[in-house]
């Protein structure tokens, strides 16, 4: 994967080099327009299938710093929008990062939103309408959002989070974008691009993991990523064993059922013979 | 000819027209070897025919072949005298004369001499088993292992004169055995036999023939090769991620003509032998079998062109609504094997070309395989090499133009049956017989017309490729419809309710307040409202709510077993103490500290220095800087409902282990593991019979203690009636709003899809209900999950319960271990 030039300006990253990313459909589109009106958008998709680049590479095309957020079960609402600290016999008061993406025109991306405590939802909903106000509680001011500032949240509708679905009162506020697996021309593509892989092992590679996601319900919480398929391509490329190089990148992070590793090992062995 | 031979011919046309012609017929082979050697063998020939009959019409049958075979007369004109010895031989005699020539020219002299010493010897003993004896056909007889592998393969059978067990029986299982592990295998399958044989009659039969469970273990322990029964889930799942198909795995033939297993299916089911020879040669079965599958070797609409082809009317489906193939090979009569083969030959270059677009290497594969074998001998050789050749030309794109165009994605399996028919008018492949046909396929192929096929329908997409039939509404799948609860046992002694539709004419429907009809005088522990609770329904097809039409009761289970609930907790102690272990490694987080608390043990620094800093900056911050260890409240209660219908009473998987034996493992390791998490939780089960009678059980409601009573009644549970979901799901939704958590999660473990009595077939209906009752749940604020032990759960489970609320587990043993910690996951805590 190429290393992708950034730079901190008032700790906010922009991107330089264009980030890889490979259309599907017209997200690209969807996007903009969402840009164009300043709505908040909510990418779904299974793990690894692109959102986060998919907006890496939107960011960079809107010349826009992109601040990202991981969401955790106990990211308060503080944690996003800020605090005080003391410096010497002063106290200071310390943006968090949705703050500072308000202020200074950031697109805030909120990774896996399910994650985080309720309260915190609570308090994007002003940022989210018309209104595009962050309330600072603490320091008893309202911010109104800077014209570059966009709201991006991401959501995995996996299993393990049947108890933690956002509230439709949250949901119906946002653009939403679907994402999954791109088409096998597409997903060869950009195996080839990201892990620098030669096009015909990419090929395999992505047919193999076709015939694989046919596994879904069988025990399998997450069928075999894009990402996977890239970090496979990659070892590949490294001069791992071609096989050696798909079950250590996309078997065993996958399952640790025997008969499942057993099948998925013989479907990639398939198109990867081992040598004798 | 001399006077002698001419009185000898006369006498026999005198006694019988047929006997002197025959004789006269036959003469000419043997006049060449002298006058004096002709009267010896008439002689022979009367003293047989006066004997028996049929044993004489055998003798002169056969002479030409057998003097050409042996160069002469002797010996087997000697050997011939021993049919005169006892009555009744001449089943024997004829087998003899029939092979003779063959073993000679097979075998040897040494060969033919033993063959015919190893059963003349039972002629004295059992004069049906040197029947049986000579009448195996003699290149199974000898098999690979040539003449001391006859005497070894006969040597353990001298033991059971004794028991008086007929040659014939032991010599069929014999052979399988010897085919499947060998001839020390033999010795010791016979050696057992004998003992069991000891112990009782039928039993001992049973094991020679291969027919009990208990030959077929003993088998399994000793055979050398590979055993597919035992990796089922590994193969379903290789066929699932190939084909998008999940047929069902059932048990096949032990084993196939000349012992060789083989794969086989009837297009809805594959059967699974107990042992192929190893396990590239059971992948290949598998990945060809599934391509027969995949691509239209069982399409309905194939076959019935097939039928048009040989300008016949497709026969009617047997009882079972199955296709049987005989007809479009009646034509051709004693070479119908003959054709059998080629139609075979073309039809499987059709499919594996096919498999090999999907495939890359696959033909590969099988020619290595082919090629690691050593070719079979005679006529199924040829079609043994004329198949590898076949492959071979079709990778190098060397094929016949006709055959060639097999190989291309349109191709379907009219024109492989049409190629086929050109073939056969000028082939060179020679006959074959039944007893050889098996070994005319290479490895992981087999007769494609085994068996009596359920006709599938037609894959919707025009560009074939395996897994297409995972579109919705496209699959190539057969729907194996739930067969319908048996009224018979379980039912429900407070129901006796006739049966009633759901069209929505006439009976009760539509005219207020159904009551239950029959209920009287036996309400024991029947609890809510009278008639029940009611609930409304969701009908489809008119899109609109029948309000009121399910009717929901309570009733506490009867049955109860306290020992059994032991017996469990006992077998399943190791599983139970570490799920308990790590649920208690987990302890320290669920004991984690909760910040910003008024009062605690410890300050939370983070909060104390906020508190300095806002107080600093001149504000008055709350104090709530401490932090507590306890117990977090997670705030979860969860209630269990699971399916109690009669097909939890079935077996699943492995033979022997019902559905219902490992529910009441996971209940119970699920209602321990709870207790040792300390959410609030429910156990229910239940069961419909018709839309007013929809029985949920309570096992342990939320107040109810998890004591020795709940174990015994989940030691207790049982199946019976149907499967009505979606009023299941509405009363443990209302059951759950009572109940303290804040985040209520309803767990449904079923094993098939929704049906009832009264769905008319419909299998959409009840799906529907239940995928709106599923939607109403979630709009008061419990979330549905559905755990499924049904391997076809992927097909509707997204449509019911939304795609992630739901998980198959076609696994069944692993239900015990999973349950708990499937609900651990969902609650956010793992495991």
């Amino acid at each position: 994967m190429s290393e992708m030039k950034m730079a901190e300006s008032n700790g906010l990253r922009l991107l330089f080099e264009e980030p890889f990313y490979q259309p599907v459909a017209n997200e690209v589109g969807v996007f903009m327009a969402a840009w164009s009106r300043r709505l908040p958008v909510m990418l779904k998709g299974p793990t690894g299938c692109g959102k986060t680049r998919f907006l890496e590479h939107m960011a960079w095309r809107l010349k826009r710093p992109l601040v990202t957020v991981a969401c955790h079960e106990d990211l308060t609402s503080s944690d996003l929008v800020g605090r005080f600290l003391i410096e010497g016999d002063e106290t200071v008061w310390q943006d968090g990062p949705l703050t500072k993406a308000v202020r200074e025109g950031a697109i805030c991306y909120l990774d896996e939103i399910v994650e985080a405590r309720t309260d915190t939802t609570v308090i994007i909903h002003p940022l989210t309408d018309h209104r595009r106000h962050l309330p600072i509680e603490k320091l008893g001011v309202e911010i109104t959002a800077h014209p570059g500032f966009m709201l991006v949240i991401s959501y995995n509708p996996g299993y393990q989070t049947v108890l933690k679905d956002l509230k439709p009162s949250t949901k119906q506020r946002f653009v939403g974008m679907n994402f999954s697996y791109p088409s096998a021309d597409v997903e060869t593509r950009i195996v080839v691009k990201e892990a620098g892989l030669d096009e015909k092992r990419a090929q395999a590679l992505v047919v193999a993991a076709g015939k694989a996601r046919n596994l879904k319900d069988q025990g399998l919480q997450e069928v075999t990523s894009t990402r996977a398929l890239i970090y496979a391509g990659s070892l590949m490329a490294a001069g791992l064993d071609a096989l050696e190089a798909c079950t250590a990148a996309i078997i065993h992070p996958q399952t640790d059922d025997p008969e499942l590793t057993e099948a998925l090992l013989e479907i990639f062995r398939t198109f990867f013979p081992e040598q004798p | 000819m001399s006077a002698a031979t001419e009185d000898i011919l006369e006498h026999l046309a005198a006694i019988s027209f047929v006997a002197g012609r025959d004789a006269r017929a036959a003469l000419p082979a043997v006049a060449s070897l002298g006058a004096a050697a002709a009267v010896r063998y008439l002689e022979t020939g009367r003293d047989l025919f006066f004997y028996d009959r049929e044993a004489g019409k055998g003798f002169f049958h056969a002479t030409a072949d057998l003097v050409k075979a042996f160069g002469g007369l002797d010996p087997w004109l000697e050997q011939a005298r021993v049919f005169l010895t006892q009555r009744g031989t001449f089943r024997a005699a004829v087998g003899f004369f029939e092979q003779a020539g063959a073993v000679r020219r097979g075998w040897g002299v040494e060969g033919e001499a033993l063959w015919f010493a190893l059963g003349a010897a039972w002629i004295d003993r059992h004069v049906d088993s040197a029947a049986s004896y000579f009448r195996v056909p003699t290149a199974v007889l000898f098999g690979d292992a040539g003449i001391e592998g006859l005497r070894a393969l006969l040597a353990p059978a001298d033991a059971l004169v004794r028991s008086r067990l007929g040659l014939g029986t032991y010599l069929e299982g014999a052979i399988k055995v010897r085919a499947i592990c060998g001839l020390d295998g033999v010795a010791e399958w016979t050696q057992r036999g004998v003992d069991v044989l000891a112990a009782g009659r039928a039993r001992g039969e049973a094991w020679f023939r291969l027919e009990s469970d208990e030959a077929r273990g003993f088998l399994l322990e000793v055979v050398p090769g590979f055993h597919p029964g035992i990796h089922k889930r590994f193969f379903g799942l290789l066929l699932q991620a190939w084909t998008g198909l999940q047929p069902p795995l059932e048990e096949g033939d032990w084993s196939q003509e000349g012992g060789r297993g083989f794969l086989e299916t009837d297009g809805r089911s594959l059967f699974v032998p107990a042992v192929m020879p190893d396990r590239e040669e059971a992948l290949l079965a598998f990945y060809h079998t599934g391509a027969h599958l995949a691509f239209d070797s069982y399409e309905q609409g194939a076959i019935r062109l097939l039928f048009a082809e040989i300008g016949m009317e497709h026969p009617p489906l047997d009882a079972e609504q199955r296709i049987t193939w005989r007809p479009l090979f009646a034509r051709f009569g004693e070479d119908l094997i003959r054709f059998q083969l080629i139609f075979d030959l073309c039809e499987d270059l059709r499919v594996d070309a096919a498999l090999e677009r999907e495939m890359p290497g696959y033909l590969a594969r099988v020619l290595r395989a082919s090629r690691q074998r050593t070719p079979p001998e005679g006529a199924a050789g040829y079609y043994y090499r004329r198949a590898m050749t076949m492959l071979e030309d079709g990778m190098a794109g060397r094929l016949p133009e006709d055959l060639a165009a097999l190989t291309t994605a349109p191709a379907g399996i009219v024109d492989a049956f049409r190629a086929a028919l050109t073939w056969y008018a000028t082939t060179d492949l020679p006959p074959v017989s039944l007893s050889e046909r098996a070994r005319a396929y290479l490895p992981g192929h087999s007769p494609n017309a085994a068996r009596p096929v359920y006709p599938r329908r037609k894959r919707a997409s025009d560009t074939p490729e395996m897994d297409s039939g995972d579109a919705p509404g496209s699959t190539g799948r057969e729907e194996k419809l739930r067969e319908a609860p048996q009224r018979a046992e379980g039912n429900d002694p407070d129901t006796d309710i006739p049966p009633e539709n759901i069209q929505g004419a006439g009976g009760r429907v539509g005219v207020g307040m159904p009551v239950a009809a029959k209920v009287t005088g036996r309400r024991r522990g029947v609890e809510g409202p009278p008639g029940g609770w009611p609930y409304r329904e969701w009908d489809y097809r008119h899109q609109r709510y029948k309000e009121n039409w399910a009717r929901v009761h309570e009733r506490p289970l009867r049955e109860h077993d306290a020992a059994r609930a032991t017996t469990i907790a006992v077998a399943y102690d190791g599983t139970l103490r570490r799920l308990k272990r790590a649920l208690q490694a987990q302890k320290p987080t669920r004991m984690s500290p909760r910040r910003r608390q008024y009062e605690g043990e410890a300050p939370d620094l983070e909060a104390v220095v906020q508190f300095v800093v806002e107080r600093r900056a001149g504000r008055s911050p709350k104090a709530d800087i401490y932090r507590q260890r306890r117990p977090q409240h997670r705030d979860t209660s969860v209630l269990l409902l699971a399916d109690l219908s009669t097909s939890i009473m079935a077996e699943a998987g492995d033979s022997g282990v019902r559905v219902v034996d490992r529910l009441r493992v996971a209940m119970l390791l699920f209602g321990e593991a709870l207790g040792e998490v300390g959410d609030a939780f429910a156990l229910y089960g239940f069961a419909s019979k018709y839309h007013d009678e929809v029985v949920l059980y309570p096992i342990k409601r939320f107040a109810d203690k998890f004591d020795a009573r709940v174990r015994a009644l989940l030691g207790g549970l049982s199946g019976r009636l149907a499967t009505r979901m979606g009023a299941a799901i509405r009363h443990s939704t209302w059951r759950l709003s009572e109940s303290p958590g804040q985040r209520r999660l309803l767990l449904i473990l079923s094993d098939g899809r929704p049906a009832d009595y009264d769905d008319g077939g419909d299998v959409r209906y009840l799906q529907e209900d239940t995928r709106m009752a599923v939607k109403e749940a979630q709009d008061l604020g419990v979330h549905a999950f559905c755990v499924s032990l049904d391997p076809r759960g992927g097909e509707y489970l997204p449509r019911v319960f939304g795609p992630g609320h739901y998980l198959v587990l076609p696994h069944l043993d692993s239900l015990p271990a999973r349950l708990p910690e499937i609900y651990l996951r969902l609650r956010g805590h793992s495991v």
